[in-house]
């Protein structure tokens, strides 16, 4: 994995199932996410937004399947680990926060138990450290796994492709020729055709049982080489924590010396640091909860929740519109991800909070050196947060690149439709909408997605879907118009004018 | 003259606020009140959703209540279109009282009684101060008390002369609020916040459309399919989209249809509501399009409910600013923009993003504390500060304002 890159997906395809058919919510997207950035991703509803992160948190819904592509962090494709191995990653090196605010906490529990519960779950101290010795030779029992699973799929495929050509081969040649006196060379030519594949298969067939031998033969070194790794691992914690108990023990018994013939001052000070201590023994063993509070404490202040203390014990309905999505954020926050993936977190919000919660998402992201995906379909929110944006249609990226260059200088029709429908402080003259409505992922388009809704289609957009065009190293839109051969088209009017204002830097523009 | 048979004063509309303004006003709200009441006895609760507020919407412009949720511009609208009756005050529509509340009526009831307690307690103690002076003369004490008696009579039959004026009123109120006046609320319609919750999932289109004509006495099938018909086409649906249900439609489509659904009894005036919030924002443009076509073309008067200032900022000729059930400004558009007096306006127009982000980078929210606004002595009251610019404020404030619109 290059340096800085945190996040990489490749041509991620995700379909759902239903009784009509697939649907096919996303359709080849890559991209890069770099450490540090904000990436937005903006589209109209069902464009695919929502399931591309929800894809990379590992929640896509049960009738949903990953197709193909990969999704790397770390070195590891998060398409294929284990649901064990994703523990580890969703919440506390990814984290989410849901669109929602009222419907993602939960009504019944008080907003304390909610914060807290997180840290309390994952925060089996021992149990971790014990995980983590054994993390190695755990991973290599998977990773055989793995290769198992990816042998099968390979072995299989392989079958049916080689039994397809071969059928294709027998029926090519049975076509065009059906005259007797050709027909008992055909027949020997197909004779021959047979002995031939039936020998590839046998030829491929072996290979795979032995394949599959050595994958066995893996399998079961891994699993004998883990038994003793585990006493010895099971043995160090314990040896761990023995030690911290004497210790524990040691000081204890000092302290309660000095209980002895004490005045009560020094007696309430020394009674304290004793539960001080037995609270450091009971830490080393677990979070325990009096630590999750006072992390939860910590947070909540740094959101902007006022008399947090007050708050914890309070029920969710109790929390105004704006204070619930902090809540939200927070328990987000109490894991420490790296990444932050943020699901149209302002949309339930009216003006004024939105502005107070992306302040807040900016400095956060400015303090712990976040990396944030951020899915919107609202312009301006995209323009005070985002460093790069990605526009998406029916399940597709249809143009990437930095923010300066996606609104000052977009490329594709869609982008333009975007932008020149809705309005802004200095907007007269009618809007441009949007004709019709996105189609139908039951039946993906040929061609390119927006044509049908685009003035400027060709008899090519309805044909072939067109690849990504590079228009400088960051920026990217994939449409016929940048074709060399295609007709110049200018964009909107009404857009080249906003443009010209905004890059005249018109700040008038009641900035209060 | 018994209570029934005595035949009630017509209210007659209140003098326009914007003096010199001769365009014809459709709507006036003078000093509305809504008020919603919860709980019992310690934990009753008094939520003055909507606080005494005035406002003038002329014939064919775009009234715009903008605010952040919770701030009574909902209730504002609702109340109006008598969805809700109101606490106090009185709204008029074209030139007729249709809704009207008792509040500030009876805390003036109140107020006239205490002031005859008062002055009657004053008689009282000087009745007995002049007896003590008075002494042992019977007769002087009798004349003092006769004199006294008087005056008390007079004071107490003056406070009942002014009690039973404003019940009187209030009355009046009672029955323009409660008169069923077809013909007069036909000529207003309302556009709903979210078009999947306000179409009755179980009737067609033609029947949700044609339930206001049916309610109005129209009978004839022949007519209610023409003019079904006729509407559908207005807001850029086709005919036979009418046998549909509301669950066969995209989201634009159903705000048309409840567009539609409003336009079909030809008001002269439309509160809509949220119409666009709910909505996508390539279908957005489409039913703003579509909006400001109506207003062209039939010139219809428009009550503008949104949160979204920009979209406002393109639709509206007036706006007015609400917060927490106070109208804290109200001006025409560009000079609202342009002077935005009020903290809270410039807080919420400062809090608006805008897709440019060399403008994002330098934008600065200003942040609004209603704790700045010292009210204790100097109360505060809606100023006409500029012609047609109104600010809520009391007087040293005023004079803030006054300097800051001079740069």
């Amino acid at each position: 994995m290059e340096k800085g890159k945190k996040l990489i997906v490749e041509d991620l395809t995700i379909s759902f199932r239903q009784t009509q058919g697939l649907v096919r919510a996303v359709r080849g997207v890559s991209f890069e996410l770099n450490e540090g950035e904000t990436l937005a991703i903006v589209g109209e509803s069902g464009s695919g937004k929502s399931v591309t992160s929800r894809a990379i948190m590992g929640i896509l819904a049960g009738n949903g399947v990953i197709d193909k592509g990969r999704i790397i962090y770390e070195d590891q494709d998060l398409t294929k680990i284990s649901e064990e191995n994703f523990h580890k990653i969703r919440g506390n090196q990814i984290g989410m926060i849901f669109q929602d605010p009222l419907s993602s906490l939960n009504p019944i529990m008080r907003i304390g138990k909610q914060v807290t519960e997180g840290m309390i779950v994952n925060g089996k101290r021992l149990k971790n450290r014990y995980k983590s010795l054994i993390h190695r030779s755990l991973m290599e029992i998977y990773n055989a796994k793995y290769e198992r699973r990816d042998l099968k799929e390979t072995y299989r495929r392989e079958k049916k492709d080689l039994k397809q050509a071969l059928k294709a081969q027998l029926q090519g040649e049975k076509v065009p020729e059906q005259q007797q006196e050709s027909r008992l060379k055909q027949g020997a030519d197909a004779q021959a055709l047979k002995k031939e594949a039936a020998q590839r298969l046998q030829a491929l067939s072996e290979q795979f049982k032995k394949d599959m031998e050595r994958n066995k033969k893996r399998i079961k070194d891994a699993n004998v080489a883990i038994g003793p790794k585990k006493v010895e691992a099971r043995k160090t914690v314990k040896q761990e924590w023995h030690a911290k108990k004497q210790e524990t023990k040691k000081e204890l018994a000092e302290l309660r010396k000095k209980l002895s013939g004490a005045d009560n001052e020094t007696k309430k000070a020394v009674r304290k640091e004793i539960s001080d201590t037995k609270e450091q023994l009971r830490r080393f063993k677990k979070v325990t909860k009096k630590e999750a509070v006072e992390r939860a404490l910590k947070v909540m202040d740094e959101v902007g929740i006022p008399e947090p203390r007050r708050r914890l014990r309070q029920y969710p309905f109790q929390f105004s519109g704006g204070m619930r999505q902090r809540i939200v954020i927070a328990i987000a926050l109490t894991a420490d991800p790296d990444i932050l993936i943020c699901d149209e977190p302002t949309t339930a919000l009216d003006v004024t909070i939105q502005a107070q919660i992306l302040e807040l998402i900016n400095n956060l992201k400015e303090e712990r050196n976040l990396t944030v995906i951020f899915i919107t379909h609202d312009l301006g929110v995209v323009a005070n947060m985002a460093d790069r944006i990605a526009v998406m249609y029916a399940g597709k990226i249809v143009e990437i690149g930095t923010a300066d260059e996606v609104f000052y200088d977009a490329r594709h029709p869609y982008t333009w439709a975007l932008m020149s429908s809705v309005p802004d402080l200095t907007t007269h003259e009618r809007l441009l909408s949007i004709p019709g409505t996105p189609p139908n992922m039951l039946f993906p388009p040929q061609g390119d997605a927006f044509a049908d809704r685009s003035q400027y289609a060709m008899k090519i957009d309805y044909e072939l879907e067109p690849p990504m065009f590079k228009i400088s190293n960051t920026h990217y839109a994939a449409t016929w118009l940048l074709h060399p051969k295609a007709p110049k088209v200018e964009m909107p009017e009404i857009l080249k004018k906003r443009i010209k204002t905004m890059t005249e830097g018109t700040g008038e523009v009641t900035s209060g | 003259m018994s209570r029934k048979t005595r035949k009630l004063k017509k209210a007659t509309p209140p003098e326009p606020l914007q003096e010199g303004d001769n365009r014809e006003i459709v709507l006036s709200v003078r000093h509305l009140r809504q008020y919603f009441k919860s709980g019992f006895g310690r934990n009753k609760l008094v939520i003055p959703a909507v606080d005494d507020i005035n406002f003038d919407i002329y014939k064919g412009e775009v009234f715009s209540l903008v605010g952040e949720s919770g701030c009574g511009k909902t209730t504002t609208g609702r109340t109006i279109i008598k969805l809700y009756q109101p606490t106090g005050g009185e709204v008029f529509f074209l030139g007729k009282r249709i809704g009207g509340g008792p509040f500030e009526l009876k805390e003036k009831i109140r107020e006239a009684r205490r002031e005859t307690r008062h002055k009657v307690a004053e008689l009282r103690e000087k009745m007995n101060e002049d007896i003590k002076e008075a002494g042992d003369n019977a007769n002087r004490v009798e004349a003092i008390k006769k004199d006294y008696q008087k005056q008390m009579d007079a004071a107490v039959e003056e406070k009942q002369k002014i009690v039973d004026e404003l019940k009187e009123e209030i009355r009046a109120r009672k029955k323009d609020t409660a008169d069923e006046n077809y013909k007069l609320m036909k000529k207003m319609q309302m556009i709903f916040q979210d078009p999947i919750a306000s179409l009755n999932p179980r009737m067609t289109v033609k029947e949700i459309i044609a339930e206001g004509l049916r309610i109005g006495g129209e009978k004839k099938d022949k007519v209610i399919a023409q003019k079904v018909n006729e509407v559908l086409e207005t807001v850029g649906l086709l005919p036979e989209h009418a046998s549909r249900y509301p669950h066969e439609f995209s989201g634009g489509q159903r705000q048309r249809i409840g567009i539609a659904r409003a336009l079909v009894v030809s008001p002269n005036f439309i509160i809509a509501d949220e119409p666009i919030s709910a909505l996508d924002v390539s279908i957005q443009a489409q039913v703003i399009n579509l909006l400001n076509d109506l207003r062209d073309e039939f010139g219809i008067t428009i009550m503008f409910i949104a949160h979204d200032l920009s979209v406002v900022e393109y639709f509206s000729d007036r706006i007015g600013v609400m917060y927490y059930g106070k109208l804290v400004e109200l001006a025409p558009k560009d000079e609202l923009f342009k002077n935005p007096l009020h903290p809270y306006t410039r807080s919420l127009l400062s809090a608006v993003p805008l897709p440019d982000p060399n403008y994002e980078k330098g934008r600065k929210r200003v942040r609004y504390n209603p704790s700045m606004h010292n009210y204790e002595n100097d109360l505060p009251k809606l100023h006409e500060i500029k012609k047609n610019h109104f600010v809520y404020a009391n007087n040293a404030e005023l004079e803030e304002h006054k300097q800051r619109l001079k740069d």
